[in-house]
């Protein structure tokens, strides 16, 4: 990915923090896993990422909530962020990324 | 944003099953070996029922609480109705169950196994009304906890019948003989409680921990009428038509129901995401594996073909242990992976996510010892069916040591976690 101006270089931090964050059922971090959609900052709105879970009622889901919380909190402290929670696209094994596709076990 | 592990029980309203149920499963096959004689007689003798019922209701009905506990909020994302409840049946249920292997065990059929009985039925009574109100107040419901609900009414039948030969074993006010009401009340345990649970847990959870999408949940609906029709069936026909040895044909019907929840299992099993499976997974495809020689036992023990009284009874006999022995125990034991190490993992480090690197659900348990107490299961329970089979004890004694050898290593993992102690470490800095 390419650095434009501040604002994409956020985005990018936001997205390599969030590798952190890990599906403790899975033991796959929720970026590698493909859970996040897509992930905006602008200095108005602060951070916005718009995410799924892999299944629908995860009982993981206020786990993986509480950890980006987290980590968004202790890395970027003085900026305010959004976690958007979406159901479609539905989320399927196309988007895992190829370190996650290894963790899981999917061989294309 | 759904909450679901804020809506299950505080962990120490769950945790008791497990270690309950992990005790009484070590106590199970203690028994069995210093009563292995006695598997080689008819299946109406103190031991069995001992052992039995320890199976049944320490272990398998145990376990299910616990886990039903934990489970009903996430399949409903709505809190169970009332924890307290929870923790009184758990009260009621414990010391019920002590009782009653008491009293078969030394066969005090009077005031001891009216008491134990009276426990248990009021523990399945405030257990059916906590299951019940939970569901009725959840704003949405679906076709899990419709199983769940019926099991738990099913449980109830079969409790309820079981305390009324409790008393019938002293006063005698039952129309028919007491074989009759065991064939009811093992029958109705067996497929309206553990089996409908099994699938209403087993649909939620499958395509959960195998990463499963769009599976056909149609299967289910038919599955869930089929397998009632046929409970429903034999137990009216029994009670009403003197039909019980009409039971093969709700037998079939009760199997076809079974055949579409395999297929939605398969179905799941194929569109799984997760290609490695862990070695909670692997057991509890297994013990589905067992349900095929489950199956078996029941049709032979339905048919009325066999001229030997002896052979009739060791097909009875099988066909329980392949169910509670075989089926369920490795079930519960490759669920207890899955589900416990998540409990005991949200209980110390979910206010603690993020803030450093945790351990992980599955590093909470050690999954040599699981493999081992997998494999000392299998050979065990093998070994087990086929000493009933040419009615030899020393293989009976011999598959009892290697069944204790796999429940001392069950309780190990149960217990290493249930005492896991908290610990937290800096993310690494490149992060």
């Amino acid at each position: 990915m390419q650095v434009y101006n501040e604002e994409n270089k956020i985005e990018i931090e936001v997205y390599d923090s969030l590798k952190r964050v890990m599906d403790p059922e899975l033991g796959i971090n929720i970026v590698d896993l493909g859970l996040i959609y897509k992930i905006t900052y602008t200095i108005e709105n602060g951070i916005h990422i718009t995410m799924t879970l892999s299944t629908k009622g995860c009982p993981m889901s206020d786990v993986i909530m509480d950890q980006m919380d987290s980590v968004l909190s202790e890395i970027f402290p003085d900026k305010k962020h959004h976690i958007e929670l979406v159901w479609e696209p539905v989320w399927n094994t196309s988007f895992v990324t190829p370190e996650g596709k290894k963790a899981l076990g999917l061989t294309f | 944003m759904q909450l679901a592990t804020q809506k299950a029980p505080p962990a120490n309203i769950v945790l008791p099953h497990y270690a309950f149920a992990a005790v009484a499963f070590l106590v199970l096959f203690i028994l069995l070996f210093f009563s292995a004689d006695s598997f080689i007689g008819h299946y109406f003798n103190p031991k069995l029922l001992t052992i039995t019922h320890i199976a049944a209701l320490g272990w398998g009905t145990m376990i299910i609480f616990g886990s039903l506990y934990q489970l009903l909020p996430v399949i409903l994302n709505s809190s169970l109705f009332s924890n307290l409840l929870a923790q009184i049946t758990f009260y009621f249920w414990g010391p019920g169950l002590i009782l009653l292997a008491f009293s078969f065990w030394t066969f005090a059929i009077g005031i001891p196994i009216q008491i134990a009985s009276v426990l248990l039925f009021i523990a399945a009574t405030l257990f059916l009304v906590n299951i019940i109100v939970t569901v009725t107040k959840a704003e949405k419901s679906n076709i899990q906890a419709e199983f769940i609900v019926t099991a738990a009414l099913w449980f109830w039948v079969t409790v309820t019948i079981g305390v009324l030969m409790a008393f019938n074993l002293t006063y005698a006010f039952l129309p028919q003989e007491h074989l009759f009401y065991l064939k009811l009340h093992a029958h109705i345990g067996i497929a309206g409680w553990f089996l409908l649970l099994i699938m209403g847990a087993g649909s939620k959870l499958l395509p959960m921990f195998l990463l499963s999408s769009g599976v056909n949940e149609k299967k289910l609906t038919i599955a869930y009428y089929l397998l009632n029709a046929g409970i429903i069936g034999f137990l009216v026909d029994s009670l009403f038509f003197n039909g019980i040895s009409r039971g093969i044909i709700y037998l079939l019907i009760a199997l076809a129901g079974i055949a579409f929840f395999f297929s939605f299992a398969y179905e799941a099993y194929k569109k799984r995401a997760r290609k490695n499976l862990d070695i909670g997974m692997k057991q509890s495809i297994y013990a589905f594996l067992i349900i095929s020689v489950c199956i078996i036992f029941s049709v032979l023990n339905n048919l009325t073909i066999f001229n030997s009284a002896v052979f009739a009874q060791q097909i009875t006999l099988l066909f329980g242990i392949s169910v509670f022995i075989g089926f369920i125990s490795l079930l519960i034991m490759g669920q207890t992976l899955k589900i416990l190490p998540f409990i005991v993992w949200l209980n110390k480090y979910q206010k603690l996510a993020g803030k450093g690197k945790t351990p992980l659900p599955k590093d909470l348990f050690s999954e040599k010892i699981a493999y081992w107490q997998f494999l000392s299961f299998i050979i065990g329970f093998l070994l087990l069916l086929f000493g009933i089979l040419i009615s030899t004890v020393i293989f009976i004694q011999i598959a009892s040591l290697l069944l204790i050898a796999a429940a001392l290593l069950y309780n190990f993992n149960v217990f290493k976690m249930l005492l896991h102690k908290t610990s937290i470490q800096p993310f690494p800095k490149n992060n």
